[in-house]
């Protein structure tokens, strides 16, 4: 099937009365938990999985997917209303949108930061739309040596491109990975760190890992930000209209920036918040006044709002083509996709065309809802950060337990809920940052099997995964990306040691 | 010697490690897999190991708003703890209560607990939410709540 070809039944599944119902679903629900300060994408995601059991897997993940990139898109408007980013990808956005709020121009900031991400994730689609076919055709020769190769290669970008310390993330790494060795061996049936508690047999599901992990964490210090204040009645927003004058400064930026964050998305480990920073960056070097940025400049607003929502696109190169994530969101859209019986990867396209081409294809006709959503209902929509956060607090912790226990009806699952939950608010104290650990934690079990096959194919010799250039290569540039920024580190720290 | 927090965190995960690994090497064999079910832990346990030495040893120095992060007034702690203690018992009764009776119970007053008193609009959500995801698990998407006291 050609590109071409692929497209329309990728449309055919998107503009049917199912889908289009379902896309709207999907970015309305995304757009509003992303307002939410504290509740990210994956809280996001992880909540509305419940939802999809026993549905059609096209129009479930169309709608899974609506609710990712409609997260990212609408957490740019806590963070111009509040200061408060409703998710880690819009923190750039607040460094002018908040300002320019200040200003009595916030109408005007949601408006360029709506614009902006309708065409960030408009131009990555098409990008998506070109590289993800190509990509699956060359990795269905991708043999398990590659595939182990890869997925190390995704889990020590991510390390290296956390926020902190490259050990504490590498810790959270490898503990994701143990926690997924609980359970009996699906290759020999040995039990493994089960104590011989039959709960333990299945090992954890991974919602329990990203509800705990993320939106019971998340819920803690929302918590402890109970006193915050959220949206006043009376904030006005201003006027939406943006001039031409505007438009135009907005357009370099916008341009630049979407193919950037498409490129940042695809690469394992950066995703929207890295992108969106470096986008900020970039723009401010070249600019030609940058100390405007961070006053209410509106290159230093749309720059990260088109590459935050470009790279999540990006991002689905990945997942789609590979099948292999790149970032905690991406690892837990993978489990919406096995929650729902579809195994992405490079037969996706093959086996599954009505999935692989509906997602892409509904992601344009999404960026059009969401800018409807953005623009004239925007002043609407912000009323959901009036929501009082005692409410919002317990309303998070029951859609938590409740999507839990409708994977399991297990109460058992519910207490590890709690635990995961207490885990996750520790390491948030203590600086580990969680999306590597769910990043192993999906990743663990593919990479042992891919691990282990590779292993019987070459008879138990480690030598197969340096014999031919493509896993060795991979292997190459993950232990780069561990090792140059880790000595970079180290030695401004040593720096900064010897100066004190 | 365990002046900075990531001596102690370090010594704990040291101690994790050495605990996982022991366990790795109890692991029973299994004799036709090339690649047997220990492989892999023993490796994640040496792993963790060298990890938490490093950071041990790290001379890293922990940021201000590092610092900021980790001092979390007692107080707030407690109220944390207090909210995982009304979750547990929320788990606890579950089952035998029934999920809209619970739900209901713990949306008041966790709210309530948190500070939020207008008790009107609180009265209306923790009666309603239950309801109607009640009725969107067990109606729309077939997926059975338990329904404990309560006849339906």
């Amino acid at each position: 099937m050609d590109a071409f070809q692929g497209l329309l039944t990728g449309f055919q599944v998107a503009l049917s009365l199912e889908g289009i119902m379902f896309v709207l679903i999907g970015v309305v629900v995304g757009t509003l938990i992303g307002m939410m300060p504290g509740l990210g994408p994956i809280s996001a995601i992880a909540i509305m999985i419940p939802i999809t059991y026993g549905m059609d897997p096209a129009p479930a993940l169309v709608m899974m997917a609506g609710v990712y990139y409609g997260a990212v898109f609408g957490g740019s408007t806590s963070s111009i209303l509040l200061n408060a980013p409703g998710i880690s990808g819009t923190v750039a956005t607040a460094f002018d949108g908040y300002p320019m709020a200040q200003q009595g121009k916030a109408g005007k900031a949601l408006a360029i930061a709506a614009i902006s991400s309708f065409v960030g994730g408009t131009v990555s689609v098409v990008m998506l739309m070109l590289l993800a076919p190509a990509l699956s055709s060359v990795a269905i020769s991708f043999g398990p040596p590659a595939y182990f190769a890869l997925m190390f290669m995704g889990l020590t970008a991510i390390s290296s491109l956390s926020e902190g310390s490259t050990i504490k993330a590498m810790i959270a790494a490898v503990a994701g990975f143990m926690v997924v060795t609980i359970g009996i061996d699906p290759q020999t049936g040995t039990q493994r760190f089960t104590f011989g508690n039959v709960n333990l047999f299945d090992g954890f599901d991974f919602l329990i890992i990203a509800l705990g992990l993320f939106a019971v964490a998340e819920v803690c210090m929302l918590i402890l930000n109970r006193k915050n204040r959220s949206l006043s009645d009376d904030q006005k927003l201003g006027s939406l209209k943006l001039s031409k004058a505007d438009l135009k400064e907005m357009s370099g930026p916008v341009s630049r920036q979407s193919f950037v964050g498409f490129l940042l998305g695809v690469l394992p480990g950066a995703g929207a918040t890295i992108a969106s920073f470096i986008s900020y960056i970039f723009e401010k070097r070249i600019a030609k006044n940058p100390e405007e940025f961070g006053k209410g400049s509106i290159k230093g607003l749309a720059a990260p709002e088109s590459s935050n929502n470009a790279a999540t696109s990006g991002a689905f190169v990945p997942l789609l083509s590979l099948g292999i994530p790149g970032s905690g969101t991406t690892a837990v859209m993978l489990g919406a996709f096995l929650v729902l019986g579809v195994q992405p990867g490079p037969l996706l396209m093959t086996d599954r065309p009505e999935i692989f081409w509906g997602i892409i294809a509904s992601m344009y006709l999404g960026n059009v809802f969401l800018l409807i959503l953005n623009l004239p209902l925007i002043p609407y929509l912000a009323k959901i950060l009036s929501i009082p956060r005692p409410l919002l607090i317990s309303l998070v912790i029951m859609f938590s337990l409740i999507g839990v226990y409708s994977i399991s009806f297990n109460v058992f699952d519910l207490y590890m809920l709690l635990v995961f939950g207490a885990l996750g608010f520790a390491m948030r104290i203590f600086s580990f940052p969680a999306p590597p650990f769910i990043l192993a934690f999906i990743l663990g079990g593919m990479m042992e099997q891919a691990f282990r096959q590779s292993m019987t194919i070459s008879n138990g010799s480690l030598s197969i995964f340096v014999d031919s250039p493509l896993p060795l290569s991979l292997l190459l540039v993950a232990l780069i990306s561990l090792l140059v920024p880790a000595f970079l580190k180290w030695r401004s720290n040593r720096l900064a040691y010897k100066q004190r | 010697m365990l002046a900075s927090i990531n001596r102690k965190l370090g010594l704990l995960l040291f101690i994790v490690a050495a605990v996982y690994l022991y366990l790795s090497f109890q692991l029973p064999n299994y004799e036709y897999a090339p690649i047997d079910a220990d492989v892999i832990p023993k490796g994640l346990g040496i792993l963790l190991l060298v990890l938490s030495v490093f950071l041990f040893f790290s001379r890293v120095v922990e940021t201000d708003a590092e610092k900021a992060k980790r001092n979390i007034p007692k107080k707030e702690l407690g109220v944390i703890a207090a909210v995982f203690a009304m979750i547990f018992v929320y788990i606890l009764l579950f089952e035998a209560i029934g999920f809209i009776i619970t739900t209901t119970l713990f949306i008041f007053f966790c709210s309530w607990f948190l500070g939020y008193r207008a008790w009107k609009t609180n009265i209306l959500v923790s009666l309603l939410f239950p309801i109607v995801m009640y009725a969107i698990f067990v109606f729309a998407l077939g997926i059975v709540l338990p329904r404990g006291i309560l006849p339906f």
